[in-house]
C-alpha cells in the first residue's frame, strides 16, 4: 500500500482543516487576475517585467555540483528574480489560517520559500515569481478570508483585536474595506494607494468562517476537545524533552 | 509633590467594553445619549488609532485617510475621532445614573457588550503627571488624556 501523507492528528473540523492546509489540498473560493494580485503586493508595476539580481541561470554557467544536478532550481531562481515578500495577518476571530498554517503550507507544497512565523502575521519571502504563485494559492483558496485576513507588509496590528462592526479586522492603514458586500482594497501591502480598485471577494460568514477556521477557540472547537491531538502534542513535547536532555559527565 | 487627591473618591467608575470595535455613525449615537444624562463626570474614549500618515515601512509618509476618522457632534461640541472606539470609561455620581447608562448601552449598541464596575481613572498625582503638569496639576484631569498625545481634553458645553 502506497505511504499516504499524515498531517496532523485530530477529529474535529479544525483539525481537518489543519490538514488540508498543509497537504495543500484547498478549496478555491475566488479569483484574483496577475495584474491586481501584483497591484496589491506592489513590488512592480502591474503588467511590467520581473527586474531580475542576476542574469538567467543558464546564461551563467553554473560549475559541477551534484546538488545542483540533483535539485532543479525554481523557475524564479532560473530566470534570476530578486528575492521579494508578501506577508498575511489573520485575525484570531476565526480567520481561515494561522500564522503557523500558512508557513506549513508554503514549506510543504513550494520550493525555494523562506516562511517566517510570527505571532500574529506570517511572511513568505522567495523569489518574487515564486512568492507570487503562493500568495495567490493563499488568497484564493479557503486560506484566506478577504473579511478576516489581510495582506499587511506593515503596520499589521489587528490580528487580536475585536472586529469592525462589519464583521471586517481593523486595519490601521485602511488597505481595504467593505463595499457593497466585497472587501475592494486600493492600497498595496505597505499603504500605498493603487491606480485601481481590487475586488477580493465576499468575506465568510460568521457560520462559515467557524467552520474553514484553524483557529482553536474555546467558542467555537476547542483544543481540549480533541483527545488526538492533545496525545500528540504531549507525545512531541515528551519526546523532544528527553531529547533535549543531554546530562553531561 | 503635593499629596493632592481627587474628590471623586464617592463616585462609581464603570468601563463600557462592546464585542465590536464603533463604527463612528454609532460611536456618536452611543456618546450623544450619554452625554444627555447628568451625573456622568468624567470620560474616556479608547481604542486603536487611526494614524494621519504612514508611520513605519516603505510607504512613510503617505496619507492615510481611514474612513473612520471623522468628525462627530456630541452635544453640540465637534470631536475629530483619531481613534476606533473600542472602550469608553465614565465617572458617574452613583448607581442609579450607572443603570441609566447601561439602559443607554442596551438601547444603541446592536450587539453586546460588557459593562464593568472598577478603577479606571487617577485618583491621585503620579510621577509622570507631575513630571509633565507639574505641582500644581488639576486632579480632577488627571488621566483623561494620553500622556503621550497633543489632544486636548474635550469638555462638552466650553467653545474652548
Amino acid at each position: 500500500m502506497a505511504y499516504k501523507a499524515q498531517y496532523y492528528p485530530g477529529a474535529t473540523s479544525v483539525a481537518d482543516n489543519r490538514r488540508k492546509h498543509m497537504s495543500g489540498d484547498l478549496e478555491k473560493l475566488r479569483e484574483i487576475s496577475d495584474e491586481d494580485l501584483t497591484a496589491v503586493l506592489g513590488h512592480r508595476a502591474p503588467g511590467s517585467d520581473y527586474p531580475s539580481t542576476h542574469p538567467p541561470l543558464a546564461e551563467m554557467g553554473e560549475p559541477a555540483c551534484s546538488i545542483r544536478e540533483i535539485v532543479e532550481a525554481t523557475p524564479g531562481a532560473k530566470a534570476g528574480d530578486r528575492v521579494r515578500y508578501v506577508q498575511f495577518a489573520d485575525s484570531m476571530y476565526n480567520a481561515p489560517a494561522t500564522p503557523y498554517f500558512r508557513s506549513y503550507h508554503a514549506a510543504i507544497n513550494a520550493r525555494g520559500v523562506d516562511p517566517g512565523t510570527l505571532s500574529g502575521r506570517q511572511v513568505v519571502e522567495a523569489r518574487e515569481r515564486d512568492m507570487e504563485e503562493v500568495a495567490k494559492v493563499q488568497l484564493e483558496t479557503e486560506m484566506s478570508c478577504p473579511g478576516l485576513s489581510g495582506l499587511r507588509g506593515c503596520t499589521v496590528h489587528g490580528h487580536s483585536l475585536r472586529l469592525q462592526e462589519d464583521g471586517v479586522m481593523f486595519d490601521m492603514l485602511d488597505r481595504r474595506r467593505l463595499e457593497n458586500g466585497t472587501i475592494i482594497e486600493d492600497k498595496d501591502q505597505v499603504g500605498v494607494p493603487i491606480d485601481r480598485k481590487v475586488d477580493l471577494g465576499k468575506p465568510m460568514s460568521e457560520d462559515e468562517a467557524a467552520k474553514r477556521t484553524t483557529f482553536y477557540r474555546i467558542d467555537n472547537v476547542s483544543f481540549r476537545s480533541d483527545p488526538e491531538v492533545i496525545e500528540w502534542t504531549q507525545k512531541v513535547w515528551e519526546l523532544r524533552t528527553l531529547y533535549g536532555f543531554q546530562p553531561k559527565n | 509633590m503635593k499629596n493632592q487627591v481627587s474628590e471623586t473618591d464617592n463616585r462609581i467608575q464603570v468601563e463600557i467594553c462592546p464585542q465590536r470595535l464603533l463604527n463612528p455613525e454609532t460611536a456618536q449615537m452611543l456618546l450623544s445619549e450619554l452625554s444627555t444624562l447628568d451625573g456622568i463626570s468624567k470620560a474616556i474614549i479608547h481604542g486603536p488609532r487611526l494614524p494621519m500618515t504612514v508611520s513605519a515601512g516603505p510607504g512613510s509618509g503617505e496619507d492615510v485617510d481611514h474612513a473612520g476618522r471623522k468628525v462627530i457632534m456630541i452635544a453640540d461640541t465637534a470631536l475629530e475621532l483619531s481613534i476606533s472606539v473600542g472602550r469608553i470609561r465614565l465617572e458617574v455620581d452613583d448607581a442609579d445614573v450607572k443603570e441609566e447608562v447601561r439602559t443607554i448601552c442596551e438601547k444603541v449598541l446592536p450587539f453586546q457588550f460588557e459593562f464593568k464596575e472598577g478603577l479606571y481613572f487617577h485618583n491621585r498625582l503620579t510621577v509622570s503627571d507631575y513630571a509633565k503638569y507639574g505641582p500644581d496639576a488639576n486632579v480632577e484631569m488627571l488621566g483623561l488624556s494620553d500622556p503621550k498625545s497633543n489632544n486636548p481634553i474635550c469638555i462638552l458645553g466650553s467653545k474652548e
